[in-house]
Parts: structure tokens; sequence; C-alpha cells
């Protein structure tokens, strides 16, 4: 069972590092639909250690931030991140991940919720949601949650985080 | 059941989630207000990062593309060997005409930041703005073809609507046969491939697979012949008054790394580009 005492400068930290990779790394990662999305990996941390209104909130803003670098339908990104931070601070009575692998099964479905909800949002496009939904949100959710491994894994004192076998 | 002050945390998490989806739901339902409150975002909190974005996109584009890049430059090269014989040959038939010099489009280069949302590729976020002379329905164009239209100008950078846009179209004619239509996103819902239509052809005629569709320059946005796509097949008729076909287009934006704003968009015919008109 992991405990979770993180302590709150060392999580924002943290998050402050993953909005840095976020601008600075990721662009060099490859195809940008399916390179990790740092930004929703540090909202699912914040969120699985915050109250629901206040990952909400949270996703509301990451999600604007979304929609001011891509404002294809302002307003479906803030919507799709709203739900996930939402949801994500709740589930973590039901999904309570015990191991780094369900850690990061928690993460990728995340990333596949955002963006089943803001593609469903921002209606129909070229290539359809098929495309979007079981090829490039899969991968992009494989690769978030191997990036989500690795940071918990790394910054494992930081957030104060148990990781028992 | 929970105690007071559980009941009263539970209440205003309830509150602030719903306050925070009726506010999405608001920009979804009216853009005006989003875009306003995205435009302060991206002009305040975001530049630094974006700057940051820049300059990461900037160092990968010229390590990943610079063998590509030299490939391009060595045939750009071999071709431009013939553009001066060409460049005459123009000159001596438009004089024999009557016309005068072809009109020059200048173009600014941008590179394309890329983000990692669902709905990247039908906005790219370029980083060239008003400062470097960009207008809003500015073309932009790749190396292929037409990409899109830049729709928002900001101090340093812009946003341009791709062909994946919903709301993107483009008059068009096909190379050969010279037959109009709009293009414009094929828009389905169980798809799995990135396709155009040309749509309103006549019914009386028809386009043969593998024929290239360019800009008609009707409507003053694009220039005439830039390519957008190549017919690969005709596609669903609803109306039964015109034929459709499917595009493979030209250029990909989701793959697009840098690209070229068009400044001058329309081919305005300037003073003195032709003769006096020789009927009496």
């Amino acid at each position: 069972m992991i405990a979770i005492r993180a302590d709150r400068s060392r999580l924002w930290t943290v998050l402050g590092l993953l909005v840095l990779l976020h601008f600075a790394v990721r662009p060099r990662l490859g195809y940008p639909a399916i390179a990790p999305d740092f930004l929703l990996l540090a909202l699912m941390l914040y969120a699985i250690r915050s109250r629901p209104g206040a990952a909400a909130v949270a996703g509301f803003l990451v999600g604007l931030v979304g929609d001011a670098v891509t404002p294809a339908r302002v307003g479906a990104g803030a919507l799709a991140h709203t739900l996930v931070g939402y949801l994500a601070a709740w589930g973590r009575a039901v999904f309570f991940p015990d191991n780094l692998f369900v850690n990061g099964l928690v993460i990728a479905l995340g990333v596949w919720v955002r963006n089943a909800v803001q593609l469903l949002a921002s209606g129909p496009a070229p290539g359809g949601l098929r495309l979007g939904l079981l090829v490039y949100a899969p991968l992009q959710a494989l690769t978030t949650a191997l990036m989500a491994a690795l940071v918990l894994v790394v910054f494992q004192r930081w957030l104060d985080i148990r990781l028992e076998a | 059941m929970p105690p007071q002050s559980d009941r009263a945390l539970l209440r205003r998490d309830n509150v602030l989630f719903s306050l925070c989806v009726i506010l999405s739901a608001a920009m979804l339902l009216r853009p005006e207000l989003g875009e306003r409150v995205t435009g302060a975002i991206r002009a305040t909190v975001l530049r630094p990062f974006l700057q940051i974005q820049e300059w990461s996109e900037a160092g990968r584009t010229s390590r990943a593309s610079f063998d590509r890049l030299r490939g391009e430059r060595d045939s750009a090269a071999y071709a431009a060997q013939f553009l001066p014989s060409l460049r005459a040959e123009n000159q001596r038939l438009r004089a024999l005409l009557g016309l005068g010099a072809r009109v020059r489009v200048p173009y600014v280069a941008a590179e394309v930041l890329h983000q990692s949302t669902p709905t990247d590729g039908r906005t790219l976020l370029l980083s060239a703005g008003a400062r470097a002379g960009v207008q809003p329905f500015d073309p932009v164009v790749g190396a292929e073809g037409l990409v899109g239209v830049v729709r928002v100008v900001e101090a340093e950078r812009a946003i341009a609507w791709t062909w994946t846009h919903p709301e993107f179209r483009a008059s068009a004619y096909t190379v050969p046969g010279g037959v109009f239509g709009v293009v414009g996103p094929a828009l389905q819902i169980t798809g799995s491939e990135l396709l155009l239509q040309l749509r309103g052809v006549a019914i009386r005629d028809s386009v043969p697979n593998g024929t290239l569709v360019v800009t008609s320059g009707l409507g003053g946005v694009y220039p005439q012949g830039i390519p957008i796509g190549t017919v690969i097949g005709p596609g669903q008729e609803e109306t039964g008054w015109e034929r459709v076909y499917v595009l493979r287009p030209a250029a990909s934006p989701e793959e697009a790394s840098q690209v070229l704003i068009l400044r001058a968009p329309a081919e305005r015919v300037p003073e003195g580009a032709f003769g006096p008109d020789s009927l009496p």
C-alpha cells in the first residue's frame, strides 16, 4: 500500500519541473500526438493528493492552458481536464494504487479519458474518432504512463511515496 | 452519514466542480469569450513557456531535419540551374502577350509549436506574428502544399486553422482538367484517415483518380496553384446536384515542423501589369 504524505513544497517543485519538461523536452520526444503529456501527468499527481474540488479547479486551469495553445474548440480542453482531475481525486479511494503498475494504469486511463472527452466535445473532424481514440490516445497513454513511472521512481522520496511490492 | 465538516467539504467540492464545468460549457457555447481568455493567457502566463518551446523546437528541427534539408537544398539547387532560362522565356512570352511582370509573393518562415492535446493539428501555433508582418487570412504552406490559413495574430505568434479544421474551405481546381470546386475536410465519425473532399463539382464533370487539385485563387485568400491534394476516388453524394471527390492531402499539418506564411495572399494585379486593351 502506498503511504502518501507528500510535502507540499516538494510536490510543487516536481509539478513545476514537469511543466518545464512539457515545454522544453516534449517537443524533442517525437511525434506530438503520442509524446507523453507532462501537464496531464502533473495534474494527475496533484489530483490524487488533493480534494476533488481543488483537483477540478487545477484541471480547469490546465485545460485552459491547453485550449490557449490549441484553440480548435476553446472550452473542450478545460471541460476534459476538469472531469479528469475531479474523477482522479475521487478515484483514488477506488483505485488507490498499491504498486507502480496500477499507478501507471490510472494515469494512462486519465490520458485516454481526457482525449476521448476532448475529441467528443470538439466535434467531428477528418480521421474521425477511431484514429484518435484507438490509435493515438492509447499510445499517448502508454508513453505518459511510462514517464509517470519514471517520475515516481526518481522522485519517490520527494513525493514521499512508499511503493511496496 | 458523514460529519458536518465533511459534508461542507463535499459541498464545496461539488460547487467548485460544477463551476468549472459551467465555465467550460460557456466557453464552448460562446467561442468569442473563450478566445479572449485564452488570448490573454498566451500573452501573459504562457509567454515564457512558449518561448522555451520555440527554442526547443528550433533545436530539434535543426538537428533532426539537417540531412533532409541538405537533400532538399541539393534538389532545389539542381532545379534552380534551369531557372534563368525559364525566367527569360517567361518574360519573353509575357512581353509578347503584353503582360507585366509576374506578381511575387513574399513570405515569412515560422516554426510550428506542436502541442500534446488530441486536437493539435486542427490549429497550429506558429512562431511568427504581427512583428514579422503576419496578418489574418495569410495562407500557410509547407514544402508539400497547402497547410492552412492564419486566423489569429499576436505580436510574436500566430494561430493558423489547418485544412483539418471543420470550418476550413478553399476554392480549387484540378490539374489537368480545370474542374472547379470547393475543398474542405472530409468530416467523419468512424474514419481512420485524414482526408479532404472536393465538393461542388458539376455533374457533367468527372475527375479521374490521381488528378492533382490546386488552389484556384478565387476568393482572394489563397494564391493560385498551391497543391492541396490528389483525387483518390468519388465521395458520397447526398444532395444529387453535385459530384464529390475524396482527396489525399498533399501536406500533413500534424507532421509539419516548419511552414511558410505567405504575406501577400491575393494575386493583386499591379498597375501596368496588363497592356492597354487592344480592342476598339
